[in-house]
């Protein structure tokens, strides 16, 4: 008689009320798990949060299963069930990510560095509004909490190095957006919502008619709100490409409108969530852990106990494939047509947008993503009011 | 004196031999519905049942799912035995939540005192909110549809600007204030509290209401035969009034229960995303519990039982969570069936 195969050991995943097929932070984070239970030979098990009374149940679920050896949790609101979870299973290993949770044992907090790499989407939106003549950027949000303000003010301070940047290179100020008042360049909404894609809508729209190059979605699924703005304008002028622009964030959202966005301010809560499965499968979490105080910051160049691990970059050409792969996947699962067109023809558009755009812009922005790297401490931080206060004085 | 008690054996027996029928009819629809997406229903089923009362935290987690809805289910419930169809439960949730936020995380109070003081305020602020709805059925014949739709709509958005404009958590804009330590009800197990207790008492306390007093008595003549009311002299405008507000102080309770009662935010969140719906799906418990707020208890702890284990089904079975959402719902429609065609009957009859 053979003994039964010994039990798989998982990986639980559970998601905030975004859900499965936000195309951005939720579908991040099981992206992650996915390719961490592919790598380490686990499997991954998916919590699907229906509403914020689900939070606790699902970590618990997840908790108790023996053969659980990682619980994440997907976004800062589920901090709270998190803690009460974490204490009541003190053996278990928790992950959570954009929560701060410091000084547990057995919970990780996984932050990011969202400041630098929207310092970087802010120098290309500035530099692209100087190469087609436009006076104004902008950049759409959602509720003004403090997570938000690192957005803010580090694409606000981007835009501004890339004016001086340009300034320096060329021996003159940047056409048009230069003559706009420092403090009037960059629009910037705080629409209040995470999920009114009307309101993202509205905002875009002023913004565009107010001669905006390209706006920066900072509200998830306000994206969507913002491509239609961007649309609107397009098609009954017959434009095949930007401008106007949106810029992407949390995953590379570029395929979802080819052409007409930039580029994406990736945040990548897949390689936190692979980070740590791969800490705990080594046996190194709770040491990792301990060493950072429960708290680990992945952005542009981070090490982390001695690991280089990257959580903040901008979309490239590059990893448009495994994107749009992430559609292919919503479209199985809710059997809606997610993709716009087909993935070669996807590729061909954007990387059509991408040539029609001078080298100088993306130079300057691979130049001012070497600089982060150099210099950690070169984007500010925006944590609190006063520091926001500080730079809106500044930069408006 | 044979055929009495046999006619009442037969009238209790009734409703359960079709209750029975219901849940078959919607596991067996379930069941197909899984075996065309390629699951194990046997196995999907028996994951969501031991999942969700198979262990004492399993049980803790359906009872704590089900608070709300007791409560909940009363006002529709309360509605329909005079003959209302109140779905204003919603809204008035909404008012009595964020009524339980401001006493519970704003003001001091001894901590014995403080949950009860919130808890009525909440109430009665559910009741004030049901208020309006009365007042136009009773003097200008609105129909409580129309009136209730328009209220949990309107509450839905003064709920969402009071707290992004007063009673946001300062740096949590997500939600409101929580409820101060003093202010929560003792927690169980999970995220059950003792505020159950308070909800089952008030559910038996509405039951004593109906059937034990006067008021009571006319609020269902009105319901059963509105004539036969008028002739015996029943005030059709008191019983509607009564209806209105013991279902408003019900749906307050149940808005309180999700913010004095449930860890671990004890607050709502500005999407009322931990509320949203708690109102509607009282309705469906209410049907199920053949109207009655002790049949609204087991309903409820059913249905608890189903918002609970479904989870077990995804993680256990690998069932979509879509898929579970429209497995409980086919469920409770079947449950809810033998109520909805007695009501219809009793409509056509009068």
């Amino acid at each position: 008689m053979t003994p039964p195969p010994a039990p798989v050991k998982k990986i639980a995943v559970v998601s905030d009320i975004g859900g499965r097929g936000d195309l951005s932070f939720n579908d991040m984070g099981f992206k992650g798990g996915d390719e961490a239970a592919k790598a380490f030979g686990l499997q991954m098990v998916e919590l699907i949060s229906k509403s914020e009374a689900d939070y606790v149940p699902n970590l618990e679920t997840a908790a108790k299963d023996k053969e659980v050896i990682l619980t994440v949790g997907i976004g800062f609101l589920l901090t709270d069930a998190m803690i009460d979870v974490a204490t009541r299973y003190p053996d278990k290993d928790f992950a959570i990510i954009d929560g701060y949770v410091p000084d547990m044992p057995n919970v990780m907090s996984i932050i990011y560095e969202e400041h630098k790499g929207s310092a970087i989407v802010g120098a290309l939106a500035a530099l692209v509004a100087a190469n087609y003549g436009y006076s104004h950027i902008g950049v759409v949000l959602g509720i003004e909490i403090p997570p938000l303000w690192k957005f803010e003010i580090g694409y606000k301070w981007g835009a501004d190095w890339a004016l001086k940047w340009y300034e320096t290179k060329f021996g003159k100020p940047a056409p048009v957006i230069a003559d706009t008042p420092v403090k009037e360049r960059v629009l910037w909404t705080y629409t209040g919502t995470f999920s009114d894609i009307t309101k993202g809508y509205e905002a875009a729209k002023a913004q565009i008619a107010q001669n905006a190059v390209a706006v920066y979605n900072v509200a998830g699924p306000l994206g969507l709100g913002l491509n239609q703005a961007v649309q609107e304008y397009a098609t009954p002028r017959g434009l095949t490409q930007g401008p106007p622009f949106w810029i992407g964030v949390d995953a590379n959202q570029d395929w979802i409108n080819p052409g007409f966005v930039l580029a994406s301010m990736m945040k990548r809560v897949d390689r936190g969530v692979y980070f740590a499965t791969q800490l705990v499968v080594e046996g190194k979490f709770r040491q990792v852990v301990a060493d950072n105080k429960g708290v680990v910051i992945l952005g542009i160049g981070t090490t982390i106990s001695g690991v280089e691990i990257t959580g903040i970059s901008v979309s490239t050409l590059a990893d448009l494939d495994e994107f749009i792969q992430m559609g292919v996947n919503a479209e199985q699962l809710t059997g809606k047509k997610v993709l716009p067109m087909s993935p070669d023809e996807i590729k061909s558009k954007v990387s059509a947008m991408r040539s029609s755009i001078p080298s100088w812009v993306w130079d300057a922005a691979a130049e001012l993503e070497n600089a982060i790297r150099s210099d950690p401490n070169l984007v500010p931080y925006a944590g609190t009011q006063e520091v926001v206060d500080q730079w809106r004085a500044i930069l408006g | 004196m044979l055929t009495q008690t046999s006619n009442r054996l037969a009238a209790f027996i009734r409703p359960i031999t079709e209750s029975a029928v219901a849940v078959a009819i919607g596991l067996i629809v379930g069941a197909f519905l899984m075996l065309a997406f390629g699951y194990d229903p046997v196995r999907a089923y028996a994951a969501m049942f031991v999942g969700a009362f198979g262990s004492t935290g399993g049980i803790l987690e359906s009872l704590a799912f089900a608070t709300p809805l007791m409560a909940t289910a009363v006002t529709f419930a309360v509605g329909v035995r005079a003959s209302l169809f109140n779905i204003g439960a919603e809204g008035q949730m909404y008012i009595g939540a964020m009524a339980a936020a401001i006493v519970g995380g704003t003001i001091l109070m001894p901590a014995g005192v403080h949950p009860i003081v919130a808890t009525i305020a909440a109430m009665c602020c559910g009741a004030l909110w049901a208020l309006p709805a009365a007042v136009l059925k009773v003097w200008r014949g609105v129909h409580e549809v129309v009136s209730t739709i328009m209220l949990n709509w309107i509450a839905f958005w003064f709920v969402t600007f009071l707290i992004r404009t007063y009673f946001g958590e300062p740096g949590r804009a997500e939600r409101a204030i929580p409820a101060v330590p003093t202010a929560r009800y003792p927690v169980i197990g999970g995220t059950l509290t003792a505020v159950i207790f308070v909800v089952v008492i008030f559910c038996i306390a509405v039951t004593i209401l109906l059937w034990r007093t006067g008021i009571g008595f006319e609020l269902r003549l009105v319901g059963d035969n509105p004539e036969a009311a008028k002739y015996a002299g029943a005030s059709g405008s008191r019983a509607i009034l009564t209806s209105f507000l013991v279902g408003g102080l019900a749906a307050g309770l149940a808005g309180a229960s999700q913010i004095l009662g449930r860890p671990p935010s004890w607050t709502l969140y500005a999407t009322l995303g931990n509320l949203v719906n708690l109102g509607f799906d009282g309705i469906g418990v209410a049907l199920i519990g053949m109207i009655h707020p002790i049949g609204g208890i087991f309903a409820a702890i059913f249905y608890g039982g189903l918002a609970h284990g479904g989870r077990f089904m995804e993680y256990n079975v690998g069932v979509a969570s879509e898929l579970v959402d429209a497995i409980n719902g086919i469920i409770v429609i079947a449950l809810a069936m033998p109520e909805v065609i007695a009501i219809i009957r009793r409509r056509r009859e009068s």
